[in-house]
């Protein structure tokens, strides 16, 4: 049992360094975006600009309270969310929360989108926010399959100790090693949960305008900037400690998140983008399946 | 619009040496990222794709592009705007979150340039909206549209570049050269006198002759229902 203080230096620290953590990600994918198409690519503190650029507009253009709330629903899903994600010499409230609550706490972002974009009355954002759920829809069923396998196979839903198992017996005990075919089904679920490129419906800039985004200026759109932070962060970090044991030191740790978000970055940005039934298509048939057999090794 | 009113707004600071530092943190900021919609009236957005892509790279300077006014920092005109066009114009340049930037890219936004004797088109982009910079050319070549924008880059740092203030201060000349243009029932459904009252930009030339001409036939704005489908039935202007 930790002292209460401590208890609440690390309930602070955690979401910062999350966002820290989160903006380099940001800043990789940009850069690895360029990259790919031959280009220099953004200056280092670039995620940095943008954030503190947005939040110092003059005018602030709100559609109303729900609006407000939507985007601080977003925000607050994944800052609660990173408070149960264990980071190596924090655990924060992780072994209280455990997974399930997890998986829950990130679907709000979602939901407070939805909230907000409603109050916008902007057509766009509407499709952008239907769509944005229905990819949740999509993506969600694998994801809970998958974890349902990990948590079954280390015989907890308890993240702090879903690690620890994986960390007992080096390279080999990992969930990758173990348990190849649910890390892919894995790997796949994260991408759309990320929702970039051939899952990237809900944004669609040269269809439906950035969809949700469509109507946010100044601090709302910061607010999303700070989110895709977080949702780089939560999504990337929750794959590491799922299948590859963790971090024992940061330097691990933060090396193997930005290995596990590298991956799919590099495939987005050589895909265009599907359409949402052949998404749901996809995602139901594909990690569904591999999901399954998986679990079937595991039972 | 109650929500908005209660904002304070926060229009000097003086005495903490602190604020100073932050201020100029934050001109820095917004130099270094600028989201630019290109309403592309003209010719001269050919070359913006270039100045985009893998040749000369506008995401090294932090320019990226955005796809709605609401997002966006810098409205680009790349070229002739036709009456018409002007109108759509109007509406983006007001939807836009201040500090907003226009640039005119393209002779034809500075006079008029080979569209001088053209009944359709508009002349000087600036009689219309406020105009931060332009670069002229028939076509500018990427390098001169990366110039501008280093240009407006260094003039937003050093915080001269705040000519959107000048569209509430002198809201009269703007709307008296539209109405001009498009006839005395022009209204736009961002109501600019009240915003400039709410952000503390009332200027000697925000209320005019032609103000009140807008206000005489003005209608009060409504929100839009929202629902599938058209009424067929319904009415169009
Ligand atoms: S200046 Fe030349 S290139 Fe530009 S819009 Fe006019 S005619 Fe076209």
């Amino acid at each position: 049992m930790m002292a209460p203080m401590e208890l609440i230096i690390e309930l602070i620290l955690m979401p910062l360094v999350a966002f820290v953590v989160g903006m380099m990600m940001v800043l990789m994918m940009r850069r690895i975006a360029a990259k790919l198409q031959r280009r220099i690519g953004p200056p280092f503190f670039q995620p940095l600009y943008d954030i503190v650029k947005l939040h110092s507009k003059q005018t602030q253009i709100s559609h109303g309270l729900i609006h407000d709330i939507g985007i601080v629903m977003a925000m607050g899903g994944y800052i609660a969310a990173e408070t149960l994600l264990p980071v190596p010499g924090m655990t924060g409230i992780a072994e209280k929360g455990g997974i399930i609550t997890l998986l829950y706490l990130m679907m709000i972002p979602s939901l407070g989108l939805a909230l907000g974009v409603g109050q916008c009355a902007n057509p766009n954002g509407s499709i952008g926010i239907a769509r944005a759920l229905t990819a949740m829809l999509a993506y969600d069923i694998p994801l809970v399959i998958v974890i349902f396998g990990v948590a079954y196979a280390a015989g907890t839903t308890n993240l702090v100790d879903i690690i620890a198992v994986q960390q007992a017996g080096g390279f080999e005990t990992w969930g990758a090693v173990q348990m190849p075919v649910l890390a892919i089904a894995g790997l796949i679920a994260m991408h759309a949960s990320l929702g970039k490129q051939p899952f990237e419906i809900y944004i669609a800039p040269a269809e439906i305008a950035t969809g949700p985004m469509v109507e946010m200026s100044g601090k709302y759109l910061g607010g999303l900037f700070v989110m895709q932070c977080f949702q780089l962060y939560t999504t990337s970090v929750l794959y590491v400690s799922l299948f590859l044991g963790g971090g024992t030191t940061w330097f691990d740790f933060l090396l193997k998140s930005f290995l596990v978000l590298a991956i799919p970055v590099s495939i987005a940005y050589l895909f265009p983008r599907y359409r949402t039934e052949d998404l749901l298509r996809l995602m139901w048939k594909w990690p569904v399946m591999l999901g399954l057999i998986g679990v079937a090794f595991v039972l | 619009m109650s929500s908005i009113k209660q904002i304070p707004v926060i229009t000097e600071r003086k005495g903490n040496p602190l604020a100073r530092v932050f201020d100029e943190f934050v001109r820095f900021c917004r130099s270094r990222s600028l989201f630019i919609l290109h309403y592309c009236t003209g010719c001269g957005a050919i070359e913006l794709p270039p100045a985009m892509t893998s040749r000369f790279d506008m995401e090294r300077l932090g320019i990226q592009p955005m796809v709605s006014p609401r997002q966006a920092d810098i409205l680009l005109i790349t070229g002739y705007v036709s009456i018409k066009t002007l109108k759509r114009v109007i509406l983006t340049y007001e939807q836009m979150g201040s500090p907003k930037y226009v640039i005119g890219i393209c002779s034809c936004t500075v006079n008029g340039g080979m569209y001088w004797q053209s009944y359709a088109t508009a002349k000087k982009l600036d009689e219309y909206m406020p105009v931060d910079l332009y670069i002229a050319g028939c076509m500018p070549r990427p390098e001169a549209v990366l110039a501008g924008l280093q240009k407006l880059m260094d003039r937003i740092h050093s915080g001269e570049a705040n000519s959107w203030e000048d569209y509430f201060r002198n809201y009269d000349y703007y709307l008296g050269n539209q109405q001009k243009l498009f006839g005395e029932n022009w209204q736009t459904p961002t109501d600019i006198i009240t915003e400039a009252k709410h952000y503390d930009l009332i200027g000697e030339g925000t209320l005019g002759k032609h103000t009140q001409l807008l206000e005489q036939h003005q209608k009060p704005l409504e929100a839009l229902d929202m629902r599938l489908g058209h009424d067929l039935k319904e009415p169009t202007e």
